[in-house]
C-alpha cells in the first residue's frame, strides 16, 4: 500500500481516537510528514508478513511532552537524520521502520522516515493504542531489547543508549527528553523481521486510516457512530466496542505527578438522573467508573468523542462543560496475556484494581 | 457616566445609550454599505432629543465584525512577509503552512526562517545571528516589503528575540508595519504566527476603519474616549485597535453574552439567543462566557483565539414546521420571515406562526393562522420546548437547574418555563444585548508562561503572573484599584518530569478615569 499525502489526515484523526486521550495533537507531525511525502513521494507500507525474517528493523518516533511541540516545532528532516545517525551508530543499514504506537504523531513519524530513506514502513505498531512508557510496548514485552537506541534533538545533537532493561531505558530516555529541549526523535528496538513478526500489532496503521475515514465521512453526533464503529472494530484485532456514557464534563482537575499529567474527569448525564462517570487520567484515559464501579480499564481502550462532531478528544483539550460520548474498546488479545498485563495492568499506573476485560464488566452495569 | 455602545454586525447596526446600568435609548437598523453613515445614524438615533448631552458622554465602545468579514471574504488583505525565529527547530515548516490556497495567495510568498528563540525552560534555543538578520532586512528592502510579522519559539514566555528583530526591521524600514506574535498571546507558534500574519495584513484596512469610526464619533460632536471591543470581552483604545485589528475576531458572540449578563444581573446562567434561523446557547460563568477549547479557524486559518462555547440549534423564528408539527427546523425562511410567514401574508408555516396560532404571541395578522390544525400547533410547540430543553441540558455546567436568559428577536417562541431552567428571564432591551455588551466592557490584561512549581512555589508563580497581567491591564488603561483576576488556567505538561505547568492569568478592571493618557501597552 502506497501512503501518499492524502491519507495523512485520516490517519491522524484515527490515531487520536486510538490514542485514548494521550499522544498529543498530531497536527505538527502531520504538517512535517506531509512535507516529506511531498518532497520524496509516497511511502511504501507493507504487511509485516511480507518482510524477510532476517531484515533489520527499528522503531522510530517522538519522545517527550507533546505540548512542547506547540513551540519547538519538529523539522521535516528529523526522522531521516535520526535514522541515518542510527545506521552510523550501529554500523549497518536499516531495512524497514515500524511505529512505537498508533497514537498521536507517532503514527506519522515512521512514514516520514520511510519516505525520506526509501525503505518500507510496516503496517503495524507496538501498542495498538497509546501508552506512556517504553516497557509497555509489545516489543520489550516480547523480549526484544530497546537498545542500542539513539535520540536526536532539535539541533541535531545525538545521545545514544545501551540500557540493560526496558525500565532503565525508559528512565534514561525520559531524562534525555527533558535535557534536550523537551521533545526528541528516538530510534530504538533493533530487531529482525522474524522478531517483529512475533511482537508487532498487525495492521493497525491501515486500520487507523479506515477509522479516521469513518470519523471524517460521518462527522456529526457521536452516538450515531456506534453502528459503523461496531462493524469496523468487528473486523479488527481489537475486541468489541461499547458505548459507555454520554454526558458533560462537570469537573476536570489535573496535576503533574512524576512527569505524568495525572488527574480525573467527572462526567454527568444531561438529564437529571443517572449515575456520574469518573475517568482517571495519567496522560491517557485509564480507568472509567460509573456510579463508583469500574466499567473499563487499561489496557482496554477508553476514548472520548466530542458529542456534536464525533471528533476524538486529547486529554489536554478536555474542558469543563464539554459535551462528550465515551466509548470503550477491548484491547488486542496480546495485552491480555499475563506477561503483558504485568506491565500495563491498572496497578502499573497506581490503581489498586484487577484488570477485568471490558466485555465481562459490561453486563453488570448494563442491567441497572 | 454616560456610555454609548455600538455593534456593527453583518446585518444590523445596533446602538445603546447607557447611564450607568440604565438604558436611556436604543436603536437597531440595517448595516449600511457606508459604515460611517450607519454609525452616524445610530449615534443620532440614541442622542436625538437630548440637547447638549454630548459633553456628558464619557466613552463610546464599538464592536465590529468588519475585520473577521475581511478575512472570510479575502478582501482588504495586504501582502505580509513572515520572519520566524526558531531555527534549527521547525526547519521546512514554513509560515502559512496549511493555509487555504486563496488566502495564502493574498498574503504572498515572502517568508524567512532564522536562528533564535527559546526553550520551554527559558534557556536559549539558539542565539540570534546578526548576519542572518542583516540578510533578511536587505531582502525585505530589495523586495520593497512594508508589512512584516515576527514570531519566535516560546516568545510568550520570553519575547526578547521578537523585540530585537522587530526593532532592527523598524529601524531599517521605517515605513514597515510590524506585528510581533507575542503581543497576540498564547502558546502555539503556528497559530500565534497565523494570528500575527492576519493582523499585519489588516493594518492598512484597520487604519481606514478606525479613522472612519473616530470621524463618525467626532462628527456627531462627541469628544470623549473611544474603544473597540475584543474577542475576550475587554476593550482596546483606538490606537491599539489600529495595531491589533485581529483582536476583534469573534467579539460579537462575546458581547451578546456579556450584554445578557448585564441586563439580567446574573453572573452564572445559560443564555439562549434565538434568531431567525438558529438558537445559539452559551453559558455565563462569573459574568464571562465559557470558552470553547476547540481550535478556532478564521477564514480557514488556524488561530489561537478563544471563542465562547456555543451550541447552535437549527431553531429560529423562521424555522419551517413540517410533519404535522413533529419537525421544526433546521430549514428556515430566515430574514424572509416578514414576507413568507403566514402571519405576514406569506404561504410558509413557520415556528412563529404556530406560536401566534396558540395565542402565545401577537405578531402580524393573527387571523391568518386561525384555522391551523390544533394538533399540529400543539405538537410543534412541544417540539420547540423539547429542542431548547435538550440544548440547555447539554450546555448547563451540572445537572442542577440554572437561570435561563432569553435574548434575540426569536425569543417569542418560548412561552413556558423550560424544565432545565430554574427561572426564565427576558430582560428588557435584550434585542440590543450586543451593543450593551460592548458598552459595559472592561480593560483586560493577560500573561502566559511555562513555570516549574518545583523551582517556584505555585502561589508565588500565580501572584507573579497576576502582577504582570495587572501591569498589562493598567498600561492599557484599567483602573488599578478595580482589577480582579478573571481566569487562571493551569495546564500540566505531560510526559515530562519537573512539575512543569503552563500558567495563564487574565485580569480585568474598569476603565481608569478620564485624566491621563490611555496609550496602548508594549
Amino acid at each position: 500500500m502506497r501512503l501518499d499525502e492524502d491519507v495523512l489526515d485520516d490517519l491522524s484523526l484515527g490515531s487520536v481516537f486510538l490514542a485514548t486521550g494521550g499522544g498529543g495533537d498530531p497536527y505538527v507531525s502531520l504538517l512535517a510528514t506531509r512535507q516529506v511525502l511531498h518532497a520524496n513521494g509516497p511511502a511504501e507500507m507493507i504487511p509485516v508478513d511480507e518482510l524477510d525474517d532476517d531484515a533489520y528493523v527499528v522503531t522510530i518516533g517522538a519522545v517527550g511532552a507533546p505540548s512542547v511541540s506547540l513551540e519547538l516545532l519538529p523539522s521535516v528532516h528529523d526522522a531521516e537524520k535520526a535514522l541515518r545517525a542510527y545506521e552510523e551508530h550501529v554500523g549497518r543499514s536499516v531495512d524497514a521502520v515500524v511505529s512505537f504506537e498508533v497514537g498521536g504523531g507517532n503514527s506519522l513519524i515512521p512514514i516520514a522516515a520511510a519516505s525520506a530513506c526509501g525503505i518500507p514502513v510496516i503496517d503495524g505498531d507496538g501498542m495498538a493504542r497509546a501508552l506512556p512508557e517504553a516497557q509497555m510496548m509489545t516489543y520489550p514485552i516480547s523480549g526484544i531489547s530497546p537498545t542500542p537506541a539513539l535520540a536526536l534533538d532539535y539541533a541535531g545533537n545525538v545521545m545514544t543508549f545501551a540500557s540493560e532493561t526496558a525500565e532503565a531505558y525508559e528512565h534514561e530516555i525520559r531524562a534525555a527528553a527533558e535535557a534536550m529541549g523537551g521533545m526528541i526523535t528516538a530510534v530504538e528496538h533493533p530487531m529482525s523481521g522474524a522478531e517483529l513478526k512475533t511482537s508487532v500489532m498487525r495492521g493497525t496503521i491501515s486500520f487507523s486510516i479506515e477509522l479516521g475515514q469513518l470519523l471524517r465521512e460521518r462527522r456529526g453526533n457521536a452516538e450515531r457512530l456506534l453502528a459503523p464503529l461496531t462493524d469496523l472494530f468487528a473486523d479488527s484485532l481489537y475486541g468489541q466496542i461499547f458505548p459507555l456514557y454520554t454526558g458533560k464534563v462537570v469537573d476536570y482537575s489535573s496535576s503533574v505527578v512524576a512527569g505524568f499529567d495525572q488527574g480525573q474527569a467527572r462526567l454527568e448525564p444531561f438529564d437529571q438522573d443517572g449515575p456520574a462517570m469518573t475517568i482517571d487520567i495519567r496522560n491517557e484515559f485509564l480507568v472509567a467508573r460509573m456510579g463508583g464501579e469500574v466499567v473499563a480499564s487499561v489496557p482496554d481502550l477508553i476514548t472520548m468523542l466530542d458529542l456534536e462532531t464525533g471528533t476524538p478528544i486529547n486529554a489536554e483539550r478536555l474542558r469543563y462543560g464539554q459535551r462528550v460520548a465515551v466509548y470503550g474498546v477491548g484491547c488486542p488479545e496480546f495485552y491480555r496475556q499475563p506477561k503483558a498485563l504485568a506491565v500495563v495492568e491498572p496497578r502499573c499506573f497506581g490503581f489498586d484494581i484487577d484488570f477485568v476485560p471490558i466485555e465481562d464488566l459490561r453486563p453488570g452495569w448494563l442491567q441497572r | 457616566m454616560l456610555r454609548i455602545g455600538i455593534d456593527v454586525g453583518g446585518t444590523h447596526t445596533d446602538a445603546v445609550l447607557l447611564d450607568g446600568d440604565r438604558v436611556l435609548a436604543e436603536t437597531k437598523a440595517l448595516t449600511s454599505a457606508d459604515v460611517l453613515f450607519g454609525i452616524l445614524e445610530a449615534l443620532e438615533a440614541v442622542l436625538a432629543g437630548r440637547p447638549n448631552i454630548e459633553n456628558e458622554v464619557e466613552a463610546v465602545m464599538l464592536g465590529t465584525t468588519q475585520f473577521t468579514n475581511a478575512v472570510v471574504e479575502r478582501r482588504e488583505l495586504a501582502e505580509v512577509a513572515a520572519i520566524r525565529i526558531g531555527e534549527p527547530s521547525g526547519h521546512g515548516l514554513v509560515p502559512k503552512i496549511g493555509w487555504p490556497a486563496d488566502i495564502a495567495a493574498c498574503l504572498g510568498n515572502e517568508s524567512y526562517a532564522i536562528g533564535g528563540g527559546h526553550l520551554y525552560d527559558g534557556s536559549l534555543l539558539a542565539e540570534l545571528n546578526d548576519a542572518e538578520i542583516d540578510a533578511v532586512i536587505a531582502d525585505l528592502r530589495l523586495k520593497q516589503v512594508n508589512a512584516v510579522s515576527v514570531s519566535a519559539a516560546f516568545s510568550p514566555a520570553d519575547p526578547s528575540h521578537e523585540i530585537a528583530v522587530g526593532e532592527r526591521v523598524a529601524t531599517a524600514l521605517p515605513n514597515a508595519r510590524v506585528t510581533l506574535s507575542h503581543t497576540l498571546g498564547r502558546l502555539g507558534i503556528l497559530e500565534r504566527e497565523n494570528a500575527a500574519l492576519l493582523n499585519t495584513s489588516l493594518l492598512d484596512f484597520a487604519d481606514r476603519v478606525v479613522s472612519s469610526f473616530v470621524d463618525a464619533v467626532r462628527q456627531r460632536g462627541l469628544t470623549c474616549r473611544f474603544f473597540v471591543s475584543q474577542n475576550d470581552g475587554t476593550l482596546m483604545d483606538a490606537d491599539f485597535a489600529r495595531q491589533f485589528p485581529a483582536l476583534t475576531f469573534a467579539s460579537g458572540p462575546t458581547n451578546s453574552l456579556r450584554g445578557a449578563c448585564k441586563l439580567s444581573g446574573l453572573d452564572d446562567a445559560v443564555v439562549i439567543d434565538i434568531g431567525g434561523t438558529t438558537s445559539d446557547i452559551g453559558v455565563l460563568q462569573n459574568g464571562f462566557p465559557r470558552e470553547s477549547n476547540l481550535v478556532i479557524e478564521v477564514g480557514g486559518v488556524r488561530t489561537n483565539f478563544r471563542m465562547p462555547d456555543l451550541l447552535a440549534l437549527g431553531l429560529g423564528g423562521g424555522s419551517l414546521v413540517e410533519d404535522k408539527g413533529a419537525t421544526v427546523g433546521p430549514l428556515s425562511v430566515g430574514h424572509r420571515l416578514v414576507s413568507e410567514g403566514l402571519v405576514f401574508g406569506g404561504k410558509t408555516l413557520t415556528a412563529t406562526d404556530v406560536v401566534v396560532a396558540a395565542g402565545a404571541a401577537q405578531i402580524g395578522d393573527v387571523d391568518a393562522v386561525s384555522d391551523l390544525d390544533p394538533t399540529t400547533v400543539k405538537t410543534a410547540r412541544a417540539r420547540i420546548v423539547e429542542m431548547l430543553n435538550q440544548g440547555v441540558e447539554k450546555m448547563k455546567p451540572s445537572s442542577d437547574p440554572l437561570p435561563v436568559i432569553l435574548v434575540g428577536g426569536g425569543s417569542v417562541l418560548v412561552t413556558e418555563k423550560l424544565v432545565a431552567a430554574s427561572e426564565m428571564l427576558r430582560p428588557e432591551h435584550a434585542g440590543v444585548a450586543n451593543a450593551i455588551g460592548a458598552a459595559i466592557a472592561q480593560i483586560g490584561g493577560e500573561t502566559e508562561r511555562f513555570v516549574s512549581y518545583d523551582a517556584t512555589p505555585r502561589t508565588e508563580a500565580i501572584s507573579a503572573a497576576t502582577a504582570e497581567a495587572t501591569e498589562v491591564a493598567v498600561t492599557a488603561g484599567a483602573d488599578r484599584s478595580t482589577i480582579r483576576v478573571a481566569d487562571i488556567e493551569e495546564i500540566a505538561m505531560s510526559y515530562m518530569a519537573g512539575n512543569t505547568t503552563r500558567l495563564r492569568v487574565k485580569v480585568v478592571g474598569e476603565i481608569a478615569g478620564l485624566v491621563g493618557s490611555n496609550r496602548a501597552p508594549r
